[in-house]
């Protein structure tokens, strides 16, 4: 019995192992977690403005109504494909939509919203990821829904796009109700 | 030149290397003597001559070399050109090398004539690890490899690691990792060639062991300090999976360091002692692998590579499996039947093993069990202080109890009734100084309760065995049933107190001020007034940064300090890093971290009022030395038996 026992930690080990192994080679996004905010506050934060020499504070300068959070850069692909329907949320929809611009480089995020058109009420610069940090954003891009009282409803990993643009717009509705 | 120098002592460590596994297993022990001195002189001037290649590149700024070119810029200071070198991935992989080369050479010094096969059988299996990084580094992160295009400058270091506790933080942290790999050796060695009672196998490793936990320690203690004043969150241990990699190995080195007394003493333990090292080296190459596959996201990520993570986990498997398997078919020699007292020295260092087992395993269940949730159910989760907090704290609770009483019992049988009214002083003492700190801070909270009487809990305890030892002394008297205690144990186990006192106040009495202030605003913490003075811009070496000028004054309005906390901008990285100005002394800190502002609007300045956290640093030193002590010992012990 007793000499059994000596045997169990390599078994226990190759297990450990196992799931690494497996983890390793599925395709896999460790980026993709669902928000431990949901339902919290917005985190406390401060960040400078890209279009005017102001600084943001949050949550002081959320307004009291459904407001989006949007993780983007001008080197991210999606979110390239996802801005035309982060325009049509603030053209058609009337949505306030704060803009992050995550890890990038002013000068082009400049010329990419006068190209693209501007959908941001602010855009609000993180050139070292702190605020990504904050709201525990590892992909490019993220929405999130806030509600008028500054409460984080929904967070979406991922573009916008053709697909879940509908349900997207369900999802606000909800939130604003 | 040098770089190609460099690649080519890298290679030629590697042969070396194969030279050393494969003249281990000859029969003639003269000439397994004579190899093995060429092989491990050869693998240690290579590896040196190859890590001060990499570090001659980094200094003159060769941009040809990729690794200089994506971690290093002409403006850098030199102190961080230097500890560039093992700032990146590749480079570090080399000062692991080093390490391990280093190490391999104090187990060749060990040779005498009673010990040849398990010293030969030692240097084999340490030169498979050898082997193992040599091919990982060379094959998947060669920090010689050059571009074709020449650059006048590089890419630039991130200035969050641009500091001097962090430039040895690394070096320390490897230390203590590959020590353990030289546990792992004797391990494997003294199991497979069944040393059990000719040779002290114990003896040899524990200075390695003790060396190993000595810099652990130390690289912790470095890295949290660093984490305090360059992160600017007021906290310094943030349970990120980095910091576990590092703490696990810590926990059973720190079972490990103590059931080796056992062993010592009553030779009862021994198998558990040989799965403990096996175990530690382990995890140690496990959390290299978790911080460098890529696997788990974390504040420190290196640059990710899953090729690099299949290498490392097949590396793994291939130790673990063959370690493991001799450990389950031969290990059942060192068993014995020395079945032992709950009250008696053994007992209480037994309770000491399992409850360092038990958190650790819970961190490492905690580390990894947003990957196990997502193979089995496709959702994902994060686990994050919460869990770390409510879980290790309560294990902890009756280890520092057992801890404070386990010096005081003497090897097998104890009277009980006799301990207790031997421990009553100490009791009683406790309480005294427990209700007197109360009444100077005012503050009934539970954890906080329970973190200071134990911290006093110990320091009583060390006080009267101290007392006690000089008294039996003074008198002269020698009597077998007393223990003795060695001034390692007693300086190593004060340090624990401390650092519970320094972990439990700044946690629980912590208070954080998060304000908008203007030039010439005031606002106060914990009775201290802190104005806001003036703004100025400073350059330094490689950055410019807004400096605040904050001066403290305490309630009887006299000025206490003034404090800078500053707002660096390095343009080479395009990335700013806040720097906190921090005023200690024994009773507290007071942090001032200044955020983003203008003139008009005032700054974000976030103040922290943090008591007694330098009796952290203090409790983590006074850890240190008492390891140092303890070595000292143990080497002359060691010594005597090469004699």
């Amino acid at each position: 019995m007793k000499k059994k026992i000596l045997i169990s930690p390599i078994i226990l080990f190759f297990l450990i192992l196992l799931v690494f192994f497996y983890l390793l080679i599925i395709d896999r996004n460790p980026s993709e977690l669902p928000s431990v905010l949901i339902n919290k506050k917005v985190p406390t934060f401060e960040a400078k403005l890209l279009l005017e020499n102001k600084t943001f504070i949050s949550p002081g300068e959320f307004r009291n109504e459904t407001t989006l959070v949007n993780f983007f850069a001008t080197w991210c692909k999606p979110c390239f494909d996802e801005h035309r329907y982060l325009k049509k949320l603030s053209d058609e929809k009337g949505l306030t939509i704060i803009g992050i611009n995550y890890k990038d480089n002013s000068k082009r995020t400049i010329k990419w919203l006068e190209k693209l058109g501007n959908p941001y009420s602010n855009v609000l610069l993180d050139p070292n990821a702190s605020l990504g940090i904050d709201w525990g954003v590892y992909g490019l891009p993220e929405t999130f829904i806030v509600n008028s009282k500054g409460m984080i409803k929904y967070r979406l990993v991922g573009p916008i796009t053709k697909k879940n643009y509908d349900a997207f717009v369900l999802k606000v509705k909800e939130v604003e109700k | 030149m040098i770089p190609s120098l460099g690649n080519f002592t890298l290679w030629l460590s590697l042969l070396f290397a194969i030279f050393q596994f494969v003249i281990s297993h000859k029969k003639n022990f003269y000439s397994v003597l004579q190899f093995n001195k060429i092989a491990v002189n050869g693998l240690l001037f290579c590896s040196l001559v190859s890590f001060f290649s990499l570090m001659y590149c980094h200094i003159i700024s060769d941009f040809s070399v990729i690794n200089v070119f994506q971690n290093s810029h002409t403006t850098k200071p030199l102190l961080y050109k230097v500890s560039g070198v093992w700032g990146n991935h590749e480079g570090s992989m080399l000062l692991w090398i080093l390490v391990l080369t280093i190490f391999n050479y104090f187990i060749f010094k060990l040779y005498n004539q009673k010990n040849i096969i398990f010293i030969s059988k030692t240097l084999e299996t340490q030169a498979i690890i050898t082997i193992g990084f040599l091919l990982f580094t060379i094959l998947t992160s060669n920090p010689f490899d050059r571009m074709i295009t020449s650059h006048t400058n590089g890419l630039g270091f991130n200035p969050l690691l641009q500091d001097p506790a962090l430039a040895i933080h690394p070096p320390l942290l490897y230390i203590g990792y590959v020590g353990f790999s030289a546990a792992f050796s004797f391990s494997v060695a003294a199991i497979s060639i069944n040393v059990k009672k000719k040779i002290p196998w114990h003896s040899y490793m524990k200075p390695f062991v003790l060396a190993a936990w000595i810099f652990l320690s130390a690289g912790i203690a470095f890295g949290s300090i660093w984490a305090y004043y360059e992160l600017g969150w007021g906290g310094w241990w943030f349970w990120d999976p980095v910091e576990n990699a590092s703490f696990m190995p810590w926990l059973l080195g720190t079972a490990l360091v103590h059931s080796l007394i056992t062993v010592e003493r009553r030779k009862s333990l021994q198998s558990w002692v040989l799965l403990l090292s096996i175990l530690s080296f382990l995890l140690s190459v496990i959390g290299t692998f978790l911080v460098r596959s890529g696997i788990l996201t974390s504040v420190h990520t290196f640059a990710l590579d899953p090729a690099r993570g299949i290498y490392i986990l097949i590396f793994v498997a291939l130790l673990g499996g063959y370690s493991l398997i001799l450990f389950g078919l031969k290990s059942k020699n060192f068993l014995n039947k020395h079945y032992f007292y709950f009250f008696s020295r053994e007992g209480s260092i037994l309770v000491n093993n399992i409850i360092m087992i038990v958190v650790c395993a819970s961190v490492f269940l905690g580390t990894i069990y947003p990957l196990l949730v997502e193979v089995f159910s496709n959702n994902k989760i994060s686990v994050g202080e919460p869990y770390f907090n409510s879980v290790t704290i309560p294990i902890m609770i009756p280890a520092i109890l057992v801890m404070g009483m386990g010096p005081m019992l003497s090897w097998g049988k104890v009277d009980v009734i006799g301990i207790l009214t031997k421990s009553l002083p100490s009791i009683l003492f406790a309480a005294v100084i427990s209700s007197v700190f109360f009444w100077i801070y005012r503050s009934y909270n539970m954890i906080g309760l329970a973190g200071i009487i134990l911290a006093f809990w110990i320091i009583s305890n060390i006080l009267l065995t101290t007392i006690q030892q000089l008294i039996i002394k003074n008198k002269e008297v020698t009597q077998n049933n007393i223990p003795k205690y060695s001034s390692g144990m007693i300086i190593a186990h004060l340090g624990v107190a401390l650092l519970i006192l320094g972990i439990t106040a700044s946690s629980i009495w912590q208070k954080e001020k998060i304000i908008r202030m203007k030039v010439n605003d005031e606002t106060s913490i914990h009775n201290y007034n802190i104005v806001f003075k003036e703004i100025s811009e400073v350059t330094g070496p490689n950055y410019v940064a807004l400096q605040g000028n904050f001066w403290v004054y305490n309630n009887k309005k006299n000025i206490i300090t003034k404090l800078k906390p500053e707002n660096r901008f390095y343009p080479v990285t395009n990335n700013s890093t806040t720097e906190a100005s921090i005023h200690t002394n024994l009773s507290r800190d007071l942090y001032v971290v200044l955020g983003d502002g203008d003139l008009n609007r005032g700054w974000i300045v976030r103040i922290y009022y943090n008591p007694l956290v330098v009796w952290i640093w203090i409790g983590a030193f006074a850890i240190f030395l008492g390891g140092l002590f303890s070595m000292k010992n143990n080497l002359k012990k060691l010594k005597r038996l090469s004699i």
